[in-house]
Formats: structure tokens, sequence, C-alpha cells
């Protein structure tokens, strides 16, 4: 049992990792340009097809492909802010109206990824050596291992970003009043831009991860991972990046310790129910009260 | 003796919410150099939505906002700056999870490289208010209503100003505290300040202001020099009317 609880952490905090990555970028997006990006999922996939392509046809590995996702995700993400949001804030309700807009791009990023790769499941045959390392009684894959470990290095990144820069600390400022940092003579356009393209790229380098992470995935895993980027982005706080940082690994360690001591289709309910439990008892989210002042 | 142009300008100006339900409907206003211009009215009247599209924070439907008599109707608010105009709005401004001191540096994100012109215009703030140095690694959120508004005033000076637009300065603020805003606010023409003062408080903005204005339903009611408010009669019936309150002579 204590093998099984120990398995149970480390996959807790492999795939908490993942998640809180998903979520940190999604949040983001909300807390500075308020909008619901129903399409964050398809933005994840695409940077594991971006790094199977990467390995299957050019033979980059993974590790390699870190870097090209976040530049070409980055660069996408700026340039697709341009031709959707502006549209966007002229509208009387910009939010419903985001997350409408991000349903049907949604749709057809994935009907866009079907026709490339068609239905059928990839996944990335790379071996790291050795393949797995022993934690105490228990074994772990070494590509599982890298990926925290980059996902624990992205986290450390974005959050000295945040708080030790001020570039950083202008777009938490937008976060928590974003008519005010206007009159900063901040340009709020390119900040939201910029928070649009730095959302992205972290979803592109992501996917990579998720290719790592998980077994396998295709043109119709965008949508499970776009509800749980909403699960810890609620669970966090609206708009609270180290909120969704610290929800994302909560949320990993629930879901991994729950099929340890849970029946596998009880288990599968645990996220729903701490999403629930969390809009009932504290909905501002753990670290909420504090996202927006 | 020729007139010096206004700094800002409304001219004609109507501002819409909601498609079609005009807030300001032919509303005119200049800000006057090296005085304090005031901006008086019944809850309701524009004041603040008139600031607002001065700043470019509203788009006006018709009519222009100028600054020094160029047209800049649709300006960007982060562009105020640069033209050496800051803006202290009536509702709270501050980045409340950030320090005072992080406040103070966003506010000269526009010069942001230039590390001595931060570095002065911190200490010009520091200079201004002393406080603001003792509490600058304080998050700017634990502090009180009164020192929240020093460190707005204190944000906006620091930038070096030419004009501040300044709306409801002390807005639920105690007695004392402002007191000593109103005093720093009087003593900014001097400085060469030019100041728009939109105030619910008739009383202290027809006292320091040199140029008033009435509105009314998003209108001009009726302007003039502050004495005018204190020697005319009926102007001082006008303003007892909707504010329950007379200006002594």
């Amino acid at each position: 049992m204590d093998q099984l609880i120990l398995n149970g952490i480390v996959n807790g905090l492999i795939v908490g990792g993942v998640y809180a990555l998903i979520g940190v970028s999604l949040t983001l997006l909300y807390g500075v340009l308020r909008v619901v990006n129903f399409a964050h999922g398809e933005f994840v996939i695409a940077g594991s097809f971006l790094a199977y392509v990467l390995f299957s046809h050019l033979g980059l590995p993974p590790l390699l492909a870190l870097p090209i996702a976040a530049i070409a995700f980055f660069a996408a993400g700026w340039g697709l802010y341009y031709v959707l949001i502006p549209r966007l804030s002229r509208s009387d309700d910009p939010e419903l109206m985001s997350f409408l807009m991000f349903y049907g791009v949604s749709i057809a990023a994935a009907a866009g990824m079907l026709l490339v790769f068609e239905a059928d499941s990839r996944s990335i045959d790379y071996t790291f050596t050795p393949i797995s390392v022993p934690i105490g009684p228990i074994y772990v894959s070494t590509a599982r291992l890298v990926a925290l470990a980059i996902a624990v290095a992205i986290s450390g990144a974005l959050a000295m970003f945040l708080f030790l820069t001020l570039p950083g600390k202008a777009l938490r400022a937008a976060i928590m009043n974003p008519e005010a940092i206007q009159i900063m003579g901040v340009d709020i356009v390119r900040l939201s831009a910029f928070a649009f393209a730095l959302a992205s790229a972290l979803a592109g380098v992501t996917g990579v991860l998720v290719a790592l992470v998980f077994p396998a995935f295709n043109a119709f895993s965008g949508p499970d991972y776009t509800i749980i980027a909403f699960i810890v982005v609620v669970l966090g706080g609206l708009g609270n990046p180290v909120g969704a940082l610290l929800a994302g690994v909560i949320f990993g360690l629930a879901e991994q310790l729950a099929t340890v001591f849970l029946p596998q289709s009880l288990a599968q309910i645990v996220g729903f129910a701490i999403l629930v439990a969390t809009i009932f008892l504290r909905p501002t989210g753990i670290l909420g009260s504090s996202a927006r002042k | 003796m020729t007139m010096q142009p206004a700094v800002m300008e409304l001219v004609n100006v109507d501002v819409a919410y909601h498609g079609d339900i005009r807030i300001l409907r032919g509303l005119s206003l200049k800000v006057r150099p090296g005085m304090i211009t005031g901006v008086i009215g019944p809850n309701g009247a524009g004041k603040s939505t008139a600031l607002r599209a001065l700043y470019g924070l509203l788009k006006p439907v018709a009519g222009d906002v100028m600054v020094d008599g160029k047209v800049v109707t649709g300006m960007k608010p982060w562009k105020f700056i640069d033209h050496g105009i800051a803006l202290v709005p009536q509702h709270r401004s501050l980045f409340n999870d950030l320090s005072v001191e992080d406040n103070l540096r966003l506010a000269c994100w526009s010069f942001r490289r230039d590390k001595a012109r931060v570095e002065a215009a911190l200490e010009r703030a520091y200079t201004q208010f002393p406080m603001l140095r003792d509490k600058r690694r304080d998050k700017a959120g634990s502090m009180s209503g009164g020192q929240q508004r020093f460190l707005e005033l204190g944000r906006a000076l620091a930038l070096q100003p030419r004009m501040l637009l300044l709306d409801e300065p002390t807005a639920m603020i105690a007695p004392r505290i402002s007191a000593e805003i109103y005093a720093f606010i009087e003593g900014l023409p001097a400085q060469g300040i030019s100041v728009l003062l939109v105030d619910q408080n008739v009383r202290q903005c027809v006292r320091i202001a040199g140029h008033v204005y009435v509105l009314e339903l998003g209108q001009n009611k009726v302007d003039g020099g502050a004495e005018d408010f204190r020697q005319d009669s009926g102007l001082r019936d006008l303003i007892a009317e909707w504010v329950d309150y007379r200006i002594d002579a």
C-alpha cells in the first residue's frame, strides 16, 4: 500500500506539473484579456503534434522541440491576437463573445489537426537512458521525471518573470486593475498581445510535455485538457497565476491518489468533485481573494 | 491681453453608453493653463464621464478632445503621459498586491530604461510624501485610504506632469486628510501644474479653483470665474438647489 501511495504521489506531482502549466497559461489569458479561451486544449495538443512531427519526420528529440514550440507558438499567438481579439472588444459582452469565438476556434483547430494527422492516436517513441529511475521502492519513467523537471523550471522562470521584472509586474498589474495600467502609460494592446503570445507559448511547450508524460494523444484530445485547465483556473482563483500553479499540483495529486484509494470509475470524478466543492465553499479559489483588487 | 490656449479642451462632446444613451450632450470645457479649473454638478451630471472622455478612456460619439489646440479625439489613454498629462481617477488606481515602490516604478513605464530618470522620479515622490519612503516595501493595498490617495498623487507627480486631472480626490477620505489634500492641490499651479478638479465638494472646489464649470444632465449649465460664484447670488442659489448647500458670499 505504501508503495502505491508513493507511486500516486510521484505521478500526481508529474501530471500536476503539466496541469499547472496548462492552468497558468489559461489564467494569464483570462486575467489580462478577460477572454475565455475554450480552444486552450487544442493549443496544447497542437504542441504535442509539433513535437511528434519534429521527432518522427526530422528526428529532433522532444527536448529540442521545447524551444521550437515556444518560439513558434509565441509568434503564432502574437499574430492570432491581432486577428481575433480586437474584434471582441467591440462587442457589448466581450467575455461571452470570446467564449463563443474560441469554441469555434476549438472546433476548427480540432478539424484541422484531424485533416492533417487523421484520427489515429499518436505517441512519441523516444526513450531516455536509463528508461526509468528508482525512487525508493518504485521505478519512475525518466521521460516523466524530465517532464516534471521542465515543468518546475518553467514554473520557476515564469514566477521570476512575474514577480521580479517590470514587464511581469505590469502583467500582474493589468490583472489587478486593467484601467489603471493604461493611465500609467502602458500600451494595453501590446501588453495583451504579449500575454496572448506568452500563454500560447506556454500551451505549446506544455503540449510537448503532454507528449512525454501521457501515453498518446489525438486530434480529439484537446477538450480534455481544456476542462482540466478550467478546473485548475477556478481552483486557483480566476486570473491568479500562482494560484493556478498550486492548483495544478493539487489537482494532479488528488487525481492520482484517488486511483489508489477509489475504484477507477470513482477516481475520475474526484477532480470534478473538487471543482464543485471549490465553487460552493470558496468561489474565489484557493488564492483567489488576492487575485484582483 | 492675449489669452493663452487651453491645455485641454472638450468641444461639443457627446458621449454615449450602450449605443445611444447620451451621458454628455454637446459639452464644452477648457482647462486653462496655470490654474485650477473646477467641474461641479449634481450626481449624474456627467462630471466623471467628461474627465474620462478627456483622457481617452471613453471615445466621444460627437465632438472633439483637444490638447494644446490640436485635435486628439480617439487618442489612447496611455499616450497622454507623453503629453505631460496625468490622471488620478475617482476609484482607486493602485495595484494593491504590488509594493508602494513597484506602483511608483510602473508609473515610470514610458521611460523605464532611463534608470537615472526613474530614480529621480521615485525620489520626487518620496520627497513630496515622506510617508511613502517609509512604506515603500509595503503592499499598496495594506495602506489606509488617505495614504493610498497620497501614493496616487505622488505617483502622478513623480512624472513631472504639466497638467493633472483629478476626479473626486477626497471621496471617502477623512476630513483632516482631505484638508491636507486640498492644500496640496492648491499649491500645484505654483509648481507650473495646471489642474482639472472634478469634485462633489463644492465649497472646496470653488474656494481653490480659478474657473468653475457647472454641469447638469451632461450639458454645460453655467461657468465663470470662482469670484463670480462667490459674488453672484443667482449662481449661489443655483448651486444651493442641488447640493443643499450655500456658498458663503
